[in-house]
Order: C-alpha cells, then sequence, then structure tokens
C-alpha cells in the first residue's frame, strides 16, 4: 500500500521528482565516471612506469636493494632459473645485468647506463623492442652491438653504425672498457630513461665485466600481472632467505603512494561536490513536504499514524533514490565503459606527463561493475539520508497545527 | 522605502527559518570547499614552481646560444663579468648566480650513477634561491679545503651513501679527457626538484673549475626578480644587450610546470561552475516555492496598489539577503581555513614518497588571493539572482484576483 501511494505522490509531483532525479542520476554518474578515470588512468600510469622498464616482479640478492654493491650480485643466475622453471604462474623470468659507465663518442663523454640482456626474453618484459626508432633490435649472439635511447644518442651525437666507447668498474672491481657498434636507437617517450640507457647482449657484457652467470636482478612476468604481489611471495618462498622477490607495489612504491594521494584529493574534491547536492536534495524535499503539510495534517487526523506517514514519505524517497542512481548508474557505467574503449587523450600536455616519468597521454577509464555497484549504494544511501531530516520534521507537528499551516 | 523593503523580505526569511537555514548552510559549505581547494591546489602548483625558480631556472636564465640544445664545455657565456655588473645595478633584480654544470659519473667503491655535476657558490645559492633551507642531512658546506659535496636526495638513496662518505666524481673536461676527483659527502638536499634531487651533485665552484679545466665561463646565468611583473621586459633587454646568449624564462625551461598551472586554473573554473551551479539550483528552488505559496499576498498587496517594481525589489532582496548570508559566513570559514593552512601548511608527511615521485611538497602551505573572493562573490551573487529570474516571470504572469480568491 506504502508503494502505491509512494509512487502515486511522487506523479503528482511531478516537477521535483523530476529535477530530484536529474539531480541525484546527475551525482551518481559523476561518481561513477570519476572513480572510472581515477581508477583507470591511475592503472594506465603504473601499468605504463611498470612495463618500461622496471618489470612486476623484480628478483635480487636479498641485500642489493638496500646496499647496490657488486658484493650483492646474484652469483649463480643459472641456479635462479633452474630453481624456478616448474613455478605456476611465471610467463617470461629474464636476468638483467645492470652498470652505470662513462660513454664516449668523439670529443663527448656521457655518463649512463649499460644493460646486458637476454634481448629475446627482454622484449616480452619491457617496451624495449617495441620503442625501435633506428635501426635493428638485439640478438642474443650480438657482440659488441649496442642499442640505446635516443636522447643518449643525442647527446654523444652518434647514429646507427657509429662507434661508441664505454669505460665502467667490472663485477671484479677491474676496469672494464670496449668500442661499441650503435645497432639501434630506442625511444620510449620517457626523457630520462631514453637520456640514460643503453643495452647490450647480456652474454657478451658478462665476458667484458668478468660476470659470467652474474645478474643484479631478474624481471618475471607474471602470466597474471595483477596477481604479481602472490607470484613475488611464492618466489620469495621458492628460493629462500639468500634472495629478496618484490613486486611493484613495493620496488615503485613512491608511486603506489602517489597515486593513492591521488584519489584521496580526487575524493576530498568529490566530497565537495557531494556536500553542495545533499544540501540541495534536502532542500527539495523540504521544500515537498512542507506543502503537503496540510495532507498529511489530514491524513494524521483521520487516524494515521506518525510512523505510517514517516514509511509514506521514506518510500516516496526511497524510489526516487533508487530510479536516480540506477539511471547514474547507467549513464555513468556507459561513460566508463566507452571511454574504456576509446582512452581520453589529453595531447597538450605531453611534457607535464613527461615530468611526471609518464610516457603517454591516452588514460582509459576503469569499467568495474563491482565499483559501480559500491558507488551506486553509496549515492543511494547519501540521498536517502538526506531527506530523513526534513520528513522527520514535518512528522513532529500535530495534526491540527498541521492542518492550519499556511 | 528600502527600509520597509528589507524588513518585509527578512520577514518573510525568518518565517521560513529552517529552508532559508539550509540555503545558507548550502551556501557557506559550498564557498568554504571551494576556497579550501583552490587555496591549496594552488599551494601545490606554486610550491612546485618555486622549488624549479629556487633550486635551478631562477625566474630567467640565460645560456650561451646552442647550449641547452647541446650541453658542453665548448659552450659556456664568457661575459660573465658584463652580465653580473648589469644584473647587480638593475634595481629589479632581486639576486642571481651562476653555475657551471657539466654531466659525468658518481661512484662509490661499490656502485656508480650516471649524475648532473654543479659547480656553485654555496654562499650567493643561499642568497639567490635559499639552497641551504634544500638541506635534509649534513651540513651546508664544502668544508676548509673544498673537498666536499652536496648530493640530491633521490640519488643518495640509490647510490646508498651517508654523510662523511667518498664519492669519486668523474666527467669530461675542456680537453676532452676524463677528468676524476675523491670528495667527500657533506649535505644531502632535497628540493622537491626531481631533475635534481634524481642527478644534482653540487660541488665548490673552483674545484668545478679545476675539474672541468675552464679558468672562466659559467654554463648558465640564473635570476630571480623583486617582481614577477617585469619577468618579460627583463628578458627582452636581457636579450637585446646579449644577442648571442640564450635569455629564457622559468616556463620555458619547465613547461610542464606552466601546463600544471594551466590546468590548476581550468580545474578551479569547471569546480566553481559546478559547484555555483548545483547551488543555484538549491536557491531557485526555495525561491520558485518561495513566491508560489506566496501569490495571494502578493495578490493582495498588487491589489490595494503597491507597484509590482516593489514587489520584485522584496523578491530580489529575499535572494540577496540569503546569498550575501551565505556568502559571508563561507568566506569567513573558508577564510579561515586557508589562513591557517597558508602559516602551518596541510602536512601530508605521511604519503611524502609519494609526493616526492611528483616533486611536491611534503607540506603544502595554502595560497590566498583576493581573486578567489571576488569570483565566489560575483558567482554567488549571479546564481541568488538569476534564480528569481523564473519565479518573478511567474509571478508576474499570475492574475492577483484568482489568487486573492484562491483557497
Amino acid at each position: 500500500m506504502f508503494f502505491k501511494i509512494a509512487v502515486r505522490n511522487i506523479r503528482a509531483y511531478k516537477k521535483r521528482s523530476i529535477i530530484t532525479v536529474i539531480l541525484l542520476a546527475c551525482t551518481t554518474a559523476l561518481l561513477v565516471f570519476a572513480t572510472a578515470y581515477m581508477d583507470g588512468s591511475h592503472e594506465r600510469m603504473i601499468r605504463s612506469s611498470v612495463e618500461i622498464y622496471p618489470g612486476y616482479v623484480q628478483i635480487t640478492h636479498r641485500d642489493f636493494r638496500d646496499s647496490p654493491s657488486l658484493e650483492n650480485l646474484i652469483f649463480d643466475a643459472g641456479q635462479v632459473t633452474a630453481a624456478l622453471a616448474d613455478l605456476p604462474g611465471i610467463a617470461v623470468l629474464t636476468p638483467r645485468y645492470e652498470s652505470f659507465v662513462l660513454f664516449a663518442a668523439g670529443n663527448k663523454a656521457v655518463g649512463g647506463m649499460l644493460t646486458g640482456i637476454d634481448p629475446a626474453k627482454e622484449g616480452r618484459v619491457s617496451r624495449l623492442w617495441e620503442s625501435r626508432k633506428q635501426g635493428e633490435y638485439l640478438e642474443e649472439t650480438d657482440s659488441a652491438l649496442v642499442y640505446m635511447g635516443s636522447e643518449l644518442a643525442r647527446r654523444l651525437k652518434v647514429g646507427v653504425n657509429d662507434e661508441v666507447a664505454f669505460v665502467g668498474t667490472g663485477a671484479d672491481y677491474s676496469f672494464s672498457a670496449d668500442t661499441l657498434r650503435v645497432k639501434g636507437i630506442f625511444r620510449t617517450g620517457l626523457f630520462d630513461f631514453d637520456n640514460r640507457a643503453a643495452f647490450v647482449a647480456k652474454s657478451y657484457l658478462d665476458r667484458v665485466m668478468g660476470a659470467e652467470n652474474y645478474a643484479t636482478h631478474f624481471i618475471v612476468l607474471p602470466a597474471r600481472p595483477e596477481e604479481a604481489a602472490e607470484l613475488a611471495a611464492a618466489i620469495g618462498e621458492r628460493l629462500g632467505p639468500e634472495y629478496e622477490a618484490a613486486s611493484w607495489r613495493q620496488t615503485m612504491a613512491g608511486l603506489v603512494q602517489a597515486m593513492r594521494v591521488d584519489t584521496i584529493f580526487g575524493y576530498i574534491t568529490l566530497g565537495i561536490i557531494f556536500i553542495v547536492i545533499f544540501f540541495v536534495v534536502m532542500i527539495y524535499t523540504m521544500l515537498a513536504v512542507s506543502a503537503r503539510l496540510r495532507e498529511i495534517g489530514i491524513l494524521r487526523a483521520v487516524g494515521t499514524e506518525p510512523g505510517q506517514v514517516w514509511r509514506m514519505l521514506v518510500m516516496e524517497s526511497v524510489l526516487l533514490a533508487l530510479v536516480s542512481v540506477v539511471a547514474g548508474g547507467l549513464i555513468g557505467g556507459s561513460l566508463a565503459y566507452y571511454f574504456k574503449l576509446h582512452p581520453i587523450v589529453f595531447s597538450g600536455f605531453e611534457e607535464q606527463f613527461k615530468q611526471y616519468g609518464l610516457a603517454m597521454t591516452d588514460m582509459p577509464t576503469a569499467f568495474a561493475p563491482l565499483v559501480i555497484v559500491r558507488d551506486m549504494a553509496l549515492m543511494f544511501v547519501l540521498s536517502v539520508a538526506a531527506t530523513l531530516y526534513p520528513i522527520h520534521k514535518v512528522n513532529g507537528y500535530r495534526p491540527i497545527e498541521a492542518m492550519h499551516h499556511v | 522605502m528600502f527600509r520597509i523593503t528589507c524588513r518585509i523580505a527578512w520577514a518573510s526569511l525568518a518565517r521560513r527559518g529552517s529552508r532559508s537555514l539550509l540555503v545558507v548552510l548550502m551556501i557557506a559549505m559550498s564557498l568554504w570547499g571551494l576556497l579550501f581547494l583552490e587555496g591549496i591546489y594552488d599551494g601545490m602548483t606554486e610550491q612546485m614552481i618555486s622549488n624549479a625558480i629556487r633550486s635551478d631556472s631562477g625566474q630567467i636564465s640565460l645560456f650561451a646560444a646552442g647550449y641547452r640544445q647541446d650541453p658542453d664545455l665548448d659552450r659556456l657565456i664568457s661575459q660573465t663579468e658584463e652580465v653580473g655588473r648589469l644584473l647587480d645595478n638593475d634595481r629589479r633584480v632581486r639576486s642571481h648566480v651562476q653555475r657551471l654544470r657539466q654531466d659525468g659519473l658518481a661512484a662509490t667503491a661499490h656502485y656508480a650513477r650516471s649524475v648532473t655535476v654543479f659547480g656553485v657558490d654555496l654562499g650567493a645559492e643561499r642568497a639567490h634561491g635559499r639552497l641551504d633551507r634544500y638541506l635534509i642531512a649534513g651540513a651546508y658546506d664544502f668544508g676548509d679545503r673544498k673537498k666536499g659535496v652536496l648530493l640530491g636526495a633521490r640519488l643518495a638513496d640509490k647510490l646508498k651513501v651517508k654523510i662523511g662518505g667518498k664519492l669519486i666524481v668523474s666527467a669530461q673536461n675542456s680537453a676532452q679527457e676524463v677528468a676524476g676527483v675523491a670528495l667527500t659527502i657533506t649535505g644531502i638536499v632535497r628540493a622537491n626538484n626531481m631533475a635534481l634531487d634524481e642527478a644534482a651533485v653540487f660541488i665548490d665552484m673552483d674545484k668545478a673549475r679545476e675539474l672541468f679545466m675552464t679558468p672562466t665561463g659559467v654554463s648558465q646565468i640564473c635570476v630571480i626578480l623583486q617582481d614577477e611583473q617585469d619577468i618579460a621586459a627583463l628578458r627582452q633587454e636581457l636579450q637585446q644587450r646579449f644577442p648571442d646568449l640564450e635569455v629564457l624564462r622559468w616556463d620555458e625551461i619547465y613547461p610542464a610546470l606552466l601546463q600544471g598551472r594551466v590546468m590548476m586554473k581550468g580545474f578551479n573554473l569547471v569546480m566553481s561552475l559546478l559547484i555555483f551551479g548545483v547551488a543555484g539550483l538549491g536557491i531557485f528552488g526555495v525561491m520558485v516555492v518561495s513566491v508560489l505559496e506566496r501569490l495571494r499576498e502578493f495578490g493582495i498587496m498588487l491589489a490595494i496598489g503597491t507597484s509590482f517594481s516593489r514587489v520584485r525589489q522584496i523578491i530580489f532582496t529575499e535572494s540577496f539577503i540569503l546569498g550575501a548570508t551565505g556568502y559571508l559566513a563561507g568566506s569567513l570559514l573558508g577564510g579561515a581555513t586557508l589562513v591557517y593552512f597558508y602559516h602551518h601548511g596541510l602536512d601530508l608527511t605521511v604519503f611524502s614518497q609519494g609526493l616526492q615521485e611528483f616533486g611536491m611538497d611534503a607540506i603544502t602551505y595554502a595560497v590566498i588571493r583576493p581573486q578567489y573572493f571576488l569570483t565566489a562573490f560575483g558567482a554567488v551573487m549571479l546564481a541568488t539572482l538569476v534564480s528569481v529570474l523564473i519565479p518573478l516571470r511567474l509571478l508576474k504572469k499570475s492574475n492577483p484576483i484568482e489568487a486573492i480568491n484562491k483557497v
């Protein structure tokens, strides 16, 4: 019965109902879309940062992250590879040997990072292969051939097939130097990385650095990237205390925290909009129920209990809120789905993205039905809560008072 | 007569006290939130810009032609004394410093990183950009023998070095040979300028001249002005006076920060439109109902000879009182909040690692600009006045006799 009366009342006060529904639906759509945008852009930023080079899971000697010295290398890379060969969840496992050297070409000398990689596997765990701009990517058998960042090549004034010398410290602290020929040049879009990084085949660097079977770290591409933390734990357990396996959440803790701060500020901003809307809904409900004060007085005078009036009015606000959040959820969800397929492109803001270490300007939204339902539920509770005070207030009038209210 | 109008308007609002209070609260809360967001977000952006200006670019930077495209010791500013004299004698200039700069490699006994070596005069840097305030460990000093070095915080973290530790800095000198020097780490600085924190090695200017074999010339001259308004004029004058140098504004060196400022302005505008648009809808609802439920009252007033313009004045005054009271309450609340955060800052130290990732300070000090309050006043007044236009139209269309007879 309450349902029927509530529906009739909603239809009787059409204008108020429509404005309330539009307002709440727009707010719900805004919340759903803003959440999808925040989640999507954060996921995109993290994926971009992780996949360019750092990787989802890193395996190091247990002391390497705190003290990255030549004493804390992985001294038996083959044993690590063998130990993890049958561990489920690993799509690719590849070793790297990272060293910092001084590059010299012509009359230019520049400091940079020279890393030995397994070219085939590296192409799957990072974006090196797909970032090639000139020349060729590396092969496992390449000797004294280097694949170099575009900015580093520019600073050294070298192109494909030019020669570059390097001098660095070998794994045994000896002096290591050689002349390399530029095989290819890459550009990830990350200025700092392109400005400092160069790669050679690991088999070659191992010989030059006296680091046969050594690695500074391994990179693991999980079969399911979202389960990187669980995989890191399983790898740590398999390898024992001599090694440390850390997921990107640990190796890029700063970025993870930055995303959290961004989310918090995003919700603060939305919260302020919600406060205003909360008040507007409260005002509209107040206006609507005040206009019906005489009607409510008559209902009370003919024997309707205050509880029944309360239920009738709450039922109205529940129905309005329900229609609104469903409509808003559908609108916001559709937008989230659309922009997941067709990401928003911030074409004028490349510099700002680069400054933050992000080599992209397109931001897809996230489409997560459970998150959408959560946001809809939140808006539903807020919408109904906003109507409780006005309902409580009109229900507090005595029948005679209410009937004579002007 | 105006007094009577105000009294009638006030009486009408007081009669619907809860409703009026809700509208005032709504305006006040929206204004408070908006002022808080504007002040804090602008504070974040301006602190990042200030850090970049103080620690690196100044408001104007001078480089030798072609240096920015190809940083090299062959491309140094040779007329340092002439530029220095000119800047010393210009009243618009607050301070200026000279830096010598070269890319190199910093190595500990165990590890190495590519770095940018800056030859600086610590006294001048202190007076210029207060570099000493960025010190987070050790001393702001290169020691008696000038063999000390200040490191960027992230670089120190990556090299895993501490105060007192040894560092070998190697770089190419002007004779195209690789030269090295052993230094002792005397201090660690965090400027929240990502490029510096990640790779900067500050050494004494004389030591840098010795290392790079450059007895004269500098890579960069940075200038900070007394008044930001003079940047364009001084830049133009410097460029005309020294046509063979590149004279750049801070935003040409850090375009990302300018983009950030533009983005923030756009964001604030969208937020203002959204918040005051919704708040306007709330005021509109109240005013429509307020007029419609008093049609009889207005009908009687019109019937006994009150002019429509007087009735209109009453309605406008009601709306104005609501808007002005909400604005005053919101401005006081928002202003007080901003003053608090202007002095004490919003402490986000718990997220410092994340904020540093984006080159932001852990404590954000709010910015307070008169335009926040002026824009908000305009927006509130516009929202309150526009929201009564439709109710007035409804009133004008209605028939007073019908309204009087309506039960």
